[in-house]
């Protein structure tokens, strides 16, 4: 039966490995959006052979799960790469995080970019602004607050997906329910107590999401 | 007294990918001070025609001039091309007005980016605008919160701010719902007054008729008729002309 005292025991145990987890998802999150912007702009601007590539990238980012391209990263790319070899697992996850949500990043901003209408911009223009006015003063603004809401989801996302480092031995949330369940094997609770923690974290950070596109709602 | 010649147009041509050949070796010369109406059916190259001028749309052969500012199709920079956008203001079908910027904004963004005009200024000028357009009581609104004609007069208002050498107004009253209509084309005629020079892409016939004194009738990229209205509309030898406005009247009184 459900053992109701060893379930709040092994949620504080959890619990702790919360800022492991986080951590992996704030620095990806940092560096995915770094590359999702690249890649947006270049799409947006179409820029000629880095066009194509990042394109490629996107489709094979979406097009592949997330576990294979971490495998392949560290075990098969390891087999030939020094790099790889010496990296610990918290950055071979957070980098395979990066480019993953990276991509699908770059479609949330790209979107957001596309959806200020040609008017505006032609009218701007006609008015003599130049090119980076038009983008910095036009487009930007308007494209932030359409970006912010598929960029929040796709930051949740990453939180829930950087559950897989504990396939690399990585203690996070996960790595700790494994050792604590083939210890007592009450895998009934510990694993709730997983998605209790998870279910929390997230929840905190869909309260700011809500803040924010209330606000951005308001704008005009 | 011959008026100056202000805007001169020398074998413009334009075709699209695909072959379209829109405008057809157009020469043409508008006097300062001209209320030009160009009408004729959908698809001629009205718009087009307009569009060239600042160069939204690059045409494929010709050359531009409007005041001291000249541009030819096959040597022109970018400095050119904002130098001519600078000579003129377009009005647009659809407003485009900018959604993240007031109505007093919109009308102030090309003052203080454009022409670097101190902020108090500009203020002062946009004001005044949006006041003479009817909009005085709608400054601070952003164009999500205004109607169809009074987005479309603040887009008067800010084509006038940067006092341009000339307005072009591309089917200004199309998008709007018959209600607005009336409104718009009333601006504009307190526009006209002024004696500022315009050029005006319409479907509205008898509105050309009151407000420009020359009109043209654009088919099949080229310019069929040019006269002023008194002519124009007793100009029976034009068949195609004939046919265009007999079909536009019947649409009117619908």
């Amino acid at each position: 039966m459900f053992d109701v005292s060893y379930f709040f025991s092994v949620v504080p145990k959890i619990f702790l490995k919360v800022p492991v987890t986080l951590e992996i998802a704030l620095i990806a999150t940092f560096f995915s959006l770094i590359l999702g912007i690249l890649i947006a702009i270049i799409s947006y601007y179409q820029v000629p052979i880095l066009n194509p590539l990042c394109k490629f990238l996107v489709s094979f980012m979406r097009g592949t799960p997330i576990v294979a391209q971490l495998y392949f990263f560290y075990f098969g790319l390891a087999v030939y790469s020094v790099l790889v070899r010496d990296m610990t697992p918290i950055s071979a996850v957070a980098f395979v995080l990066s480019v993953n949500v990276g991509a699908f990043m770059s479609e949330s901003i790209r979107g957001a970019l596309m959806s200020v209408e040609e008017g505006q911009k032609e009218a701007a223009l006609s008015l003599g602004m130049t090119h980076f006015q038009v983008v910095y003063r036009i487009v930007l603004p308007q494209a932030i607050r359409v970006a912010i809401p598929p960029l929040f989801n796709d930051f949740i996302n990453l939180i829930k997906s950087s559950s897989l480092a504990f396939m690399l031995g990585v203690p996070d949330i996960m790595g700790a329910a494994r050792t604590e369940g083939s210890q007592s094997y009450r895998y009934f609770e510990v694993y709730g107590a997983v998605m209790l923690v998870y279910w929390v974290v997230i929840s905190f950070f869909d309260f700011f999401r809500k803040i924010v596109e209330k606000r951005l709602k308001e704008a005009y | 007294m011959a008026k100056e010649v202000l805007i001169e147009i020398e074998h413009l041509s334009k075709s699209f990918p695909g072959g379209t050949e829109v405008l057809k070796d157009i020469s043409l010369e508008i006097h300062k001070g001209d209320i030009v109406a160009i009408i004729g059916p959908s698809g001629t190259g009205k718009s087009t025609l307009l569009r060239c001028l600042n160069y939204l749309t690059v045409p494929s052969e010709g050359k531009i001039r409007i005041g001291e500012c000249t541009v030819d199709v096959k040597s022109h920079t970018k400095e050119e091309v904002y130098a001519l956008r600078r000579k003129s203001s377009m009005v647009f079908q659809q407003f485009n007005l900018f959604k993240n910027k007031t109505a007093l904004e919109n009308v102030m963004e090309a003052l203080t980016k454009v022409q670097k005009m101190p902020k108090a200024e500009a203020e002062e000028i946009s004001k005044h605008l949006l006041e003479q357009v009817g909009m005085g009581d709608r400054m601070d609104f952003y164009p999500s919160k205004l109607s169809g004609g009074q987005q479309q007069r603040v887009g008067i208002a800010r084509a006038l701010a940067v006092n341009p050498e000339v307005i072009l107004f591309d089917e200004p009253t199309s998008a709007l719902d018959p209600e607005w209509v009336k409104e718009v084309l009333a601006t504009i005629q307190e526009v006209a007054k002024e004696g500022r020079t315009m050029l005006i892409v319409t479907h509205e016939i008898s509105f050309a008729r009151q407000v420009a004194n020359r009109i043209l009738f654009m088919e099949e990229g080229k310019i069929q008729v040019d006269a002023p209205p008194e002519e124009f509309f007793s100009d029976t030898k034009q068949e195609r002309l004939q046919q265009f406005l007999s079909f536009v009247r019947r649409e009117e009184e619908l």
